[in-house]
């Protein structure tokens, strides 16, 4: 068993106007884990975060941050650890040149400025926007922002980095750059959350799904045992991932043989359809 | 009398080249160098109560609320970006309007002070209208005497209970006019007239000045009328919910 | 001499006119042209000076630098107010942006005439006079007295002219070389209250979101020919004004969520690079300093 980071325990939250927006939420979030978190929109995916961060106060319900209870003492110590990359990168970036701003957490961490230097040029080369670093946000393209937005988190080294929507209004192009960083963070074994309505990105990316209807988790699996639970789709309105959808089909139809190993990219698809000419061959 | 003739043909081609050319008919900011250097420190002096006043009620209301920091900011955002919007305009000349008294309106006449500085630093580097020895005296021509006026008329006629909208609009007008009386007073003692003095001047500066400046404040008037029907109609429960119509009130 | 400083005057005058009419009749045939272009059409002149400032040669010259040399330069030409001292400034600061910064000429004009309006309103409030009796000079009959001149008049101001525009290319030299950021962050180092850097760190941010939120707006408004007349346009102006408000009110929320997730505990301190003060630069901008002392010594009455 991984050891747990993050514990949630019956989080309650409410806006400003009484509107319940988290409703017994309850979640251990474990080291190394890639979560997709979905849901429709006003589900309660991003208040969630916000109160993972502790921007927003529970009403009540408890967080555990490593065995610590967070309080408002140990607050910094939760954000500090707990990056999110919002969804609108120009909602985030609050400083007028990209080095201050990926410079904007560890300053605030009043770490030295050696080591603040330190972090900013490794945050920036790994998402490779050392060439702009002085430019001002607003001379730069979305996708460009959001490799910044992305880098300002780095910066500060968290232990669980919390995606919003992050591939929202990114174009083709961008958001393969994004699905690289991804796998990169992935393959250093960073603690990942990621909301997205992109069924296909949750179902090859994620190791674990949660799914949120109307302020309460509903759901909380592997994506297959989520994304093959057809009522909790119907309830989230969420559709099924496209190859998981072919696959069925042609399993169903007996043109592949149901080897309960699900592909999960379009490559491993082609691997598992290759091995299956035989199969196939029938339908001729 | 032929001499006069050549006079009035060369004051003929001046005004047509004054009135023709107008690229930009802005609030009159006063431009940088324009002050002799007695009058940019005295009036940079007599800003410094209202600013230290403006800054302590921002200073209150951060401490009470720090999230409200973020408003204030987008508020005076707010004034920068109104200000360099193109205003509709007959003739196709393009003018602005100056924002800060639709800003008093709203937020109340001490933190516009702070507001408006920092606008008006903004409008010097980022615009070049203005200029930062002339600051003293565009901030308290702009800053704090028009929207001194334009919250004292609004607070005047809510008491009176004139129709809101109605207020508004002479709140916003009248604090456009008075910005441009004191502007021209400003220029006028800087400059006086070597017959008249500082009177006859005066009545030049505001002679020149207004056929730009008086149709400016009837639309800026109008214009931050339409602006607060707007914002009842998309966001009176956020302006309330959030106290934003608050801030800086006293 | 003084016929020199006449014939200077006269001539930047119509170089700045020059260009003033060229950018009002020829701009809007080349908007989106190229990219400059496409910069000032869709933000007015506000982002392309910003814009230049980033684009500069000299920007890396340190910016506490850039600011004291220009602050300093400005305070001697409205102090020592004197027309060589005016005319040898517009001439070290023309040299500094358009050589050293490598600003394109007509930029350079374009932003030196933003303000030709006023000066050329207030300019004409000086050397006119009102005068109830021919005063001998150039007077001008209107009814119940005369509009006079005098060649002292008309000196005076000229001279207040090229002051002015020795002080506004001061302020550019120091506004198109040096971002906006850095200029707060040596008002920073100069004392200013924090409260006051914070605010317009993050005021200068949301003034270019507003300004692309407003300019999508317009567009939008545009397209549906919400600007079609006087009165369509005003109440477009209305909606857009209002719902400018609006969006900036939900923005700023979201920004101090994003702030604080970032462990930003009220104190806004900036990392940012520090730019080595050269030596000879300093050197430099006294000698010119003193330069321009020198030439008023000389020529003031």
């Amino acid at each position: 068993m991984k050891k747990t980071i993050l514990k949630v325990e019956n989080l309650h939250y409410a806006y400003w106007n009484g509107k319940v927006a988290l409703e017994d939420v309850s979640v251990d979030i474990h080291e190394g884990e890639k979560i997709a978190v979905m849901g429709s929109n006003g589900s309660g995916k991003s208040t969630f975060f916000l109160n993972m961060n502790g921007v927003f106060t529970p009403e009540h319900g408890k967080i555990t941050y490593r065995d610590t209870l967070v309080t408002k003492k140990t607050l910094k110590e939760l954000r500090k650890n707990i990056g999110i990359v919002f969804q609108d990168a120009d909602n985030q970036i609050v400083t007028s040149t990209v080095r201050a701003e990926v410079g904007f957490g560890p300053m605030n961490l009043k770490l030295p400025i050696e080591e603040v230097h330190e972090r900013v040029e490794e945050a920036l080369t790994y998402m490779n926007i050392t060439d702009f670093k002085d430019r001002p946000p607003h001379y730069l393209s979305g996708g460009e922002k959001k490799r910044v937005s992305i880098a300002s988190i780095l910066s500060m080294k968290p232990e669980i980095i919390i995606f919003d929507e992050p591939t929202a209004a990114l174009d083709p192009l961008n958001a393969k750059m994004l699905e690289e960083v991804l796998a990169k963070l992935g393959s250093e074994g960073k603690t990942m959350l990621l909301s997205t309505h992109d069924v296909d990105l949750a179902y090859r990316w994620a190791e674990r799904v949660l799914v949120f209807n109307a302020g309460k988790i509903i759901a909380d699996g592997t994506p297959l045992e989520i994304f093959k639970d057809q009522p909790i789709l119907k309830q989230a309105n969420l559709k099924k991932p496209m190859l998981l959808e072919l696959y069925e089909m042609l399993v169903q139809n007996e043109l592949l043989e149901d080897t309960a190993v699900y592909p999960k990219t379009t490559e491993a698809f082609k691997a598992v359809v290759e091995n299956n000419v035989i199969l196939l061959s029938n339908l001729a | 009398m032929n001499f006069r003739q050549k006079m009035i043909l060369t004051a003929s081609i001046a005004m047509a080249f004054v009135f023709g050319i107008t690229p930009v008919t802005n609030a009159m900011h006063i431009m940088e160098g324009y002050l002799p250097p007695a009058f940019s420190i005295a009036w940079g002096a007599i800003c410094i109560p209202f600013l230290a006043m403006g800054y302590f009620a921002l200073k209150k209301t951060i401490e009470n609320d720090r999230r409200s920091i973020t408003l204030i900011a987008m508020a005076g955002a707010f004034i920068f970006v109104v200000s360099s919007l193109k205003i509709p305009s007959v003739t196709g000349s393009c003018s602005h309007m100056t924002g800060t008294g639709l800003g008093a309106i709203l937020l109340g006449a001490s933190s516009v002070s702070i507001l408006g500085i920092i606008v008006l630093i903004f409008q010097a580097v980022l615009l070049a209208h203005g200029g930062l020895t002339t600051l003293g005296a565009n901030t308290f021509s702009m800053a704090i005497a028009g929207p001194l006026v334009s919250f004292g008329l609004y607070k005047l006629c809510t008491k009176l209970k004139v129709n809101k909208y109605v207020s508004v609009f002479l709140a916003a007008s009248f604090g456009d006019l008075f910005t441009y009386c004191v502007t021209s007073l400003q220029l006028a003692l800087a400059y006086p007239s070597q017959v008249g003095g500082v009177q006859v001047s005066a009545a030049k500066f505001l002679a020149v000045f207004a056929p730009t400046q008086l149709p400016l404040a009837i639309i800026e008037g109008i214009l931050s009328v339409l602006v607060i029907i707007g914002l009842e109609t998309y966001a009176a429960s956020e302006l309330r919910g959030i106290g934003f119509l608050k801030v800086g009130e006293q | 001499m003084e016929k020199i400083v006449v014939i200077g005057t006269i001539f930047i005058m119509v170089s700045i006119l020059w260009s003033a009419v060229n950018w009002r009749f020829f701009n809007p045939n080349q908007a989106g042209h190229s990219h400059r272009y496409k910069f000032r059409h869709n933000h007015g002149e506000g982002v392309s000076i910003d814009y230049y400032a980033y684009a500069s040669k000299i920007k890396h010259w340190n910016p506490t630098f850039k600011v004291s040399f220009s602050m300093m330069t400005l305070v001697l030409c409205i102090a020592l107010d004197n027309p060589y001292v005016s005319m040898f400034v517009i001439a070290a600061m023309a040299y500094i942006t358009i050589v050293k910064g490598k600003l394109p000429l007509r930029e350079y004009l374009r932003v030196l005439a933003i303000p030709i309006t006023f000066i050329l309103l207030s300019i004409v409030a000086i050397i006119f006079d009102f005068s109830k009796v021919p005063t001998g000079l150039y007077d001008l009959p209107i009814g119940f007295g005369y509009i006079f001149t005098s060649n002292a008049m008309l000196k005076t101001g000229l001279y207040l002219m090229l002051k002015v525009f020795a002080a506004i290319s001061a302020l550019q030299m120091m506004t198109l070389s040096t971002p906006s950021s850095e200029i707060i962050s040596v008002l920073r180092k100069a004392h200013v209250p924090k409260l006051v850097i914070e605010l317009m760190n993050m005021i200068y941010r949301y003034i270019f979101i507003l300004l692309e939120v407003s300019t999508k707006m317009k567009n939008a408004a545009d397209s549906r020919l919400g600007n079609c007349d006087f009165r369509t346009s005003c109440s477009t102006f209305g909606n857009i004004g209002a719902n400018l408000l609006v969006i900036s009110m939900k923005k700023a929320n979201a920004y101090y969520d994003a702030m604080e997730s970032r462990c930003y505990d009220g104190d806004f301190i900036f990392y940012e690079e520090v730019k080595a003060v050269d030596k000879k630069l300093i050197i430099k901008a006294g000698v010119f300093m003193v330069t321009l002392i020198i030439i008023w010594h000389y020529t003031h009455l």
